[in-house]
């Protein structure tokens, strides 16, 4: 069962001279759920984007499901399977809650098959359910640029369930949210782990340890330490990476 | 699952925030809009009005083109013009070598090629000979073109303002191309002294209704192939990549196919006009393909409204229909550019959306008193 889903090996990515990624060795296995801290400029945001073909990589090697996705566009990459929430919530602002979840669902990708789709295809009824699950039900007809920003969270979630990838990639997903918000995603995330592969990038050390297995911490592009949150807090070159920020668990 | 959602949130949701979406009610509005241009000539009897509203009609349809292109895929066409330049030189074409030999000049040539020593017909004139080939190429070949274009634009991923750029440098290039090639197209007369256009023994005159229901009936064909498409996922795609190009890649979808799509679909129509054009102008020339046309185009599409088909179409319409009144009537004759200027700073300062988008704003104000 355990086997290596997606795999970076020795990734470096230079940008004028700096290197936000500096041979970053790092693997996930299937089903599982992993989180990826660090202090600031880490890399964390950086490994991500490699990973879906946002940044390409000055040199390395990115393999997903055993084959290279390294060299592959953006909308190839979404394809085999990997999907994405940004930072910044990234949803569609003059479409609907429903036409945004319309357009995640995107099994069938050509022009022409697509412009003879009128309404919610069969498959498609299934995402009111997803509106519903992200407790959006109401506001389906709504602008998704009048939503809250909690909402909007909770609206790219769901536009990743809608996409069904089978690697999840997410940044910061709690950022902005309550206590509360941030406890019912750790819900959904657990729930999402069986299906799908997830790695998170989070600074809420609370969010991490309700959810994660593992975690991996970044330090200046490279991995510094693997393990349970356990393990991590026990971590004397973790603890230093921290310095100043008073350690992990405030960070 | 629990509801956690805050009920502040709630609270700043109303109709306005809304979009009904109601296909149906859209389409009872473009049927009635339709209808009414059906029933205008049978309440005029005047041929230079009537050829006048043709030309507005079609003067609509190429605002409707851009705010395809424009308001549903983002991409602001300054070329718009081209395409509907290269449509009206196809028919122009067509109708050239269907003239009488008297107008003509010695062996069946046209007569401007007479009068540069043209001595056979150019290869690129042949296939003009058949009508139904001429209506073809008006159409494809502003779409291959804009294809062609549109494939170097949107695989290079360029977008916004350089968009716009490129598309008004190729208008310029294509624009001194036809006025160099005179041996071809005439060059700044143009095409002129034309046949007038006849299906199967149908004629249709400039100065009739005949040639007014034509445009009538492609103006409706072609608004209600556009509604499809924004109504269709493709439309909806579309939208989202307006709204976020990049976005739109990571759930898989090709972003280049959908803008070229886009871009093609627009040029067609505008072709289409331009050869409706030919025929109630009964001629042809590099104004076709002018850069003052190809911005008016854009002026239409943002007081009508860009991001509503019929709003763009009603607001070419209206201002042409001003324009042509205003510059007339004798009270204006000196200041009409000045009361059209003023027009659209308003509409720009007060009507952002246009005038479409104030319709909307005010019918979800009105639901949410009711």
């Amino acid at each position: 069962m355990n086997t290596e889903q997606l795999v970076l090996k020795n990734v470096t990515v230079n940008f004028n001279g700096f290197h936000a990624l500096d041979g970053l060795d790092f693997s996930v296995d299937k089903g599982e759920l992993r989180c990826l801290i660090g202090p600031n400029g880490a890399g964390k945001t950086t490994a991500l984007d490699i990973i879906c073909g946002k940044t390409k990589v000055t040199s390395g090697e990115v393999d997903f499901e055993s084959k290279s996705i390294t060299s592959l566009q953006e909308h190839q990459i979404a394809r085999i399977g990997i999907g994405r929430k940004f930072q910044i919530p990234s949803v569609f602002q003059d479409l609907t809650v429903r036409e945004n979840l319309q357009v995640a669902y995107s099994e069938n990708t050509s022009v022409l098959s697509n412009l003879f789709k009128f309404g919610l295809s069969k498959d498609e009824e299934g995402l009111n359910e997803l509106a519903e699950m992200v407790n959006l039900q109401e506001h389906l007809d709504v602008l998704a640029g009048h939503l809250s920003h909690g909402q909007t969270q909770w609206l790219e979630i769901a536009l990743l369930v809608a996409q069904n990838p089978k690697l999840i990639l997410m940044d910061e997903p709690t950022a902005g949210m309550t206590r509360q918000e941030t406890h019912k995603t750790a819900e959904l995330f657990l729930q999402l782990k069986s299906k799908h592969t997830l790695v998170v990038v989070e600074h809420d050390m609370g969010f991490v340890k309700e959810i994660g297995d593992v975690i991996s911490v970044m330090h200046q592009g490279k991995i510094l330490a693997e393990g349970t949150a356990q393990e991590i807090e026990q971590n004397a070159a973790v603890r230093d990476a921290y310095l100043g920020s008073g350690g992990i668990t405030n960070a | 699952m629990s509801a956690v959602i805050d009920e502040k949130s709630k609270l700043v949701i109303n109709e306005t925030s809304k979009r009904y979406s109601n296909t149906k009610s859209q389409i009872i509005i473009y049927g009635i809009v339709c209808a009414l241009i059906f029933i205008v000539p049978s309440f005029m009897d005047n041929a230079y009005l009537l050829n006048k509203f043709s030309t507005y009609l079609i003067m609509g349809m190429l605002a409707m083109a851009l705010s395809l292109s424009w308001g549903y895929g983002g991409i602001l066409n300054l070329g718009q013009a081209v395409s509907f330049g290269l449509g009206s030189y196809c028919m122009a074409m067509a109708l050239k070598l269907r003239t009488v030999p008297i107008h003509t000049g010695a062996e069946g040539l046209p007569d401007f090629m007479v009068w540069n020593n043209v001595e056979t017909l150019p290869l690129i004139w042949q296939p003009f000979h058949s009508l139904t080939l001429a209506v073809f190429l008006g159409i494809a070949v502003p779409v291959v073109f804009a294809m062609l274009v549109g494939w170097f634009m949107f695989k290079g991923r360029i977008t916004g303002v350089y968009v716009a750029i490129i598309t008004l440098a190729i208008l310029v290039v294509v624009n001194l191309l036809i006025i160099d090639q005179q041996r071809i197209t005439g060059g700044f007369n143009g095409i002129t002294d034309l046949a007038q256009l006849e299906v199967f023994g149908f004629e249709f005159d400039a100065y009739s209704s005949s040639a007014y229901y034509l445009i009538a009936i492609f103006l409706t064909l072609s608004l209600f192939l556009a509604l499809a498409i924004t109504k269709s996922k493709t439309g909806k795609i579309l939208q989202a990549v307006r709204d976020h190009e990049d976005r739109v890649r990571y759930f898989g979808y090709d972003v280049s196919h959908f803008q070229i799509f886009v871009f093609a679909v627009s040029a067609g129509i505008s072709g289409l006009a331009g050869m409706l054009y030919t025929i109630v102008m009964e001629f042809a020339s590099p104004t076709f393909l002018g850069v003052h046309l190809s911005l008016s185009i854009v002026i239409w599409c943002a007081v009508g409204g860009r991001q509503s088909l019929i709003g763009a179409m009603l607001g070419a319409i209206f201002v042409v229909g001003i324009q042509g009144s205003l510059s007339e009537s004798e009270t204006f004759l000196e200041t009409w550019t000045l009361v059209m200027g003023f027009i659209f700073v308003m509409v720009v300062l007060f009507l952002p959306k246009g005038i479409a988008g104030a319709f909307e704003s005010l019918a979800a104000r009105i639901r949410q008193k009711n």
